[in-house]
């Protein structure tokens, strides 16, 4: 039987949630994956990694390009035989993803990894927000930036992301049915909140400890 | 769901084996649906009278808003299923089913409906008179009563490909085509049902069809199956199919309605019979032009994905090679055009005045066919590089922004010869704007390596 897990981090942006998912992976001892996706479909498909960076965690349909894509289909594992549409890359990126997950376990940040994976059976998914305030402040810090321009960024992102993830997963992000754990990491801070999601893992999923 | 063609083969097979390989299947679907207008006109043409092939002309726009209602769901259908299969969400895909298989019915009963309570008033702005209207009256109420069915068929055809059964759509348009071929001189001249009895072989020839797709469907050992739970329209999948399918929906709204000036514009200074010497002269163009587009159907993911992969050395060679054989297809449209325009015409109608105006007709517009091959291909080229708003642009050009001008002032000097004029005139202009937007892309294309 496979021993192999994956865990899935979705997260607002200013949460903390890359970091936390980095400590997790570190401590779980698997392998951690973020933008770094983004460089191996880019190598697998053979096309230019600035396509997959321009689609990433971005509102995925676009209503112009369907317009000539009545009769496609003749392989249906391009979208509107189109290599360029985001549905297409967004395959590329998927497919990545679960070979993957299928060669050891991973812990995977955003990009709709918990419903690429949704038939494995060892996931945990976690959803990771914050305070709006404390937002507001890592990203002042990580990005500097002023208050006002933080908050607009937060805001962008948001609803890109939510796009996103509403678009191609059938659920709803940040909403709590949609992931088996959600925590506020203002509650216990990062270390703290990395603690309690390690304990949630290995209860969960039955990791010899 | 195996792959047919990974990507890297794209990237770097023989361009010309890429390309006739996937622009062969989309030619055959493409010229199997203008196949069957041609026949129809045809047997109509000759069993029923040139009135009835005016009338019949008159009805093509309001068909294919028709149609265009039913792409929009099939083809937003297709769309998204073809996402989700492509994530193996089954249970997502069985739900798509049900949702197109019920909006297809909502929707085409509605558009029955209301079209059929303001039948003659929509057929007298499109370009009827007291003559033509009985003809074009008597076809459509057949052709709506059945419009259920022709969307049920279609989006259930586009959803055979999407779930990667190309060849078993092909076989449904095949059919219903020879089906159709078959019924309309059994009805036309066998029981003498006149121009019904083409509208009624087309609905039946669909209607088997649509009972052989069902049957497909139906089949539980398939991955994709009705499911009498998935009958029920979902929210988020209904806003999903509608709003993908919306853009081929308005492109088709919007050849519906140059096509209905035209026809006003042909009624108006040449009398009933200009408007059938017009839909004799479209079904012509219609399929050389749906070749064309089959052509361009094969460049798309050769160039899409050597642009994205910046190998801009193959994307030109698929261009040009594209270029060509779209360019020979049209010549050939050409030649037959000019040196044949009298045996074209005969083959549709003995009357000898609506031959006379056909000829005419033929000779005028494909004035500047030749090119137009060119104009299409890089048209869709760019929609193939992503730029989907520049393919819009220049599809417009040729078939609205300077057409509709053209329409409305040449008539005024020309009389009826300049409704024909004003489509060559759209042809040049279309193909010069398309050269200058591909040479600047090329130049900075260059720029960028």
């Amino acid at each position: 039987m496979n021993e192999n897990f994956v865990i899935n981090i979705g997260r607002q942006l200013g949460s903390g949630g890359h970091e936390v998912g980095l400590l997790l992976a570190a401590a779980l001892n698997i392998d951690f994956y973020d933008k770094e996706l983004i460089e191996m479909a880019s190598e697998k498909s053979g096309l230019a990694k600035g396509l997959f960076e321009k689609m990433d965690e971005k509102t995925g349909r676009s209503m112009i390009h369907g317009i000539f894509s009545m009769h496609s289909g003749v392989n249906n594992e391009v979208y509107a035989g189109n290599y360029l549409c985001n549905e297409t890359l967004f395959k590329i990126q998927s497919d990545v993803i679960r070979e993957l997950a299928e060669k050891k376990s991973c812990l995977f940040v955003g990009r709709c990894a918990d419903y690429i994976l949704r038939d494995n059976e060892r996931v945990v998914n976690v959803f990771i927000a914050a305070d709006p305030a404390d937002r507001v402040k890592r990203v002042m810090q990580k990005q500097g930036l002023t208050a006002e321009k933080a908050e607009e960024l937060i805001e962008k992102t948001d609803k890109k992301r939510s796009g996103y993830y509403n678009f191609y997963s059938n659920k709803v992000w940040g909403a709590a049915e949609s992931y088996h754990l959600c925590i506020n990491t203002s509650a216990l801070g990062i270390e703290g909140t990395v603690n309690l999601v390690r304990h949630f893992v290995e209860e969960k999923l039955k990791l010899k400890v | 769901m195996e792959q047919k063609s990974s990507p890297i083969a794209l990237g770097t097979e023989d361009i010309g084996k890429l390309l006739l390989q996937y622009a062969i299947p989309a030619i055959i679907a493409m010229t199997a649906s203008s196949i069957y207008h041609i026949t129809d006109s045809i047997f109509i043409g000759h069993g029923v009278g040139a009135l009835a092939i005016s009338g019949l002309a008159l009805t093509f726009p309001l068909m294919n808003l028709a149609a265009a209602f039913g792409s929009l769901v099939g083809a937003g259908g297709a769309a998204l299923m073809s996402m989700r299969l492509g994530q193996k969400d089954y249970l997502s895909s069985n739900k798509i089913l049900g949702n197109v298989f019920l909006l297809n019915i909502i929707i085409g009963i509605s558009f029955t409906i209301v079209v059929l309570v303001f039948l003659d008033p929509i057929l007298y702005f499109f370009g009827a008179s007291e003559a033509t209207l009985p003809y074009a009256h008597e076809y459509m109420v057949v052709i709506l009563l059945g419009n259920v069915i022709t969307h049920l068929y279609m989006g259930l055809n586009a959803l055979l490909r999407s779930t990667g059964n190309p060849q078993k759509s092909m076989y449904a348009t095949l059919f219903s085509v020879l089906i159709n071929i078959v019924l309309n001189p059994l009805f036309i001249f066998g029981f003498k049902w006149g121009i019904q009895g083409s509208a009624f072989a087309t609905i039946i020839a669909q209607t088997i069809m649509l009972i052989w797709q069902i049957k497909i469907f139906s089949n539980k050992n398939q991955f994709i199956h009705f499911k009498k739970e998935f009958f029920r329209l979902q929210r988020k999948i209904v806003a999903d199919i509608l709003s993908i399918g919306l853009s081929p929906f308005l492109m088709n709204a919007a050849s519906c309605i140059i096509v209905v000036v035209i026809n006003q514009g042909l009624i108006r200074y040449g009398g009933d019979l200009s408007v059938g010497a017009y839909g004799i002269v479209n079904r012509v163009i219609f399929f050389f032009a749906m070749i064309v587009m089959g052509f361009n159907q094969g460049m798309q993911p050769i160039a899409g994905y050597n642009y994205g992969a910046g190998q801009y050395g193959r994307v030109s060679e698929v261009l040009k090679k594209t270029i060509i054989m779209a360019t020979a297809v049209v010549v050939v449209g050409f030649i037959i055009g000019q040196l044949f325009p009298y045996a074209v015409a005969s083959a549709f109608t003995d009357d000898k005045e609506l031959i006379d105006r056909s000829v005419e007709g033929l000779r005028i517009v494909l004035l500047f066919f030749p090119v137009i091959g060119f104009q299409m291909v890089t048209s869709n080229f760019f929609q193939s590089i992503g730029m989907a708003g520049k393919a819009i642009f220049l599809s417009l050009t040729r078939q609205l922004i300077f057409l509709l001008p053209a329409l409305l002032i040449l008539p005024l000097f020309f009389g009826v010869k300049g409704i024909w004029y004003s489509m060559p005139v759209a042809d040049f202009a279309s193909t010069i704007i398309a050269a200058f937007m591909l040479a600047s892309q090329f130049r900075s294309l260059k720029a960028q390596k």
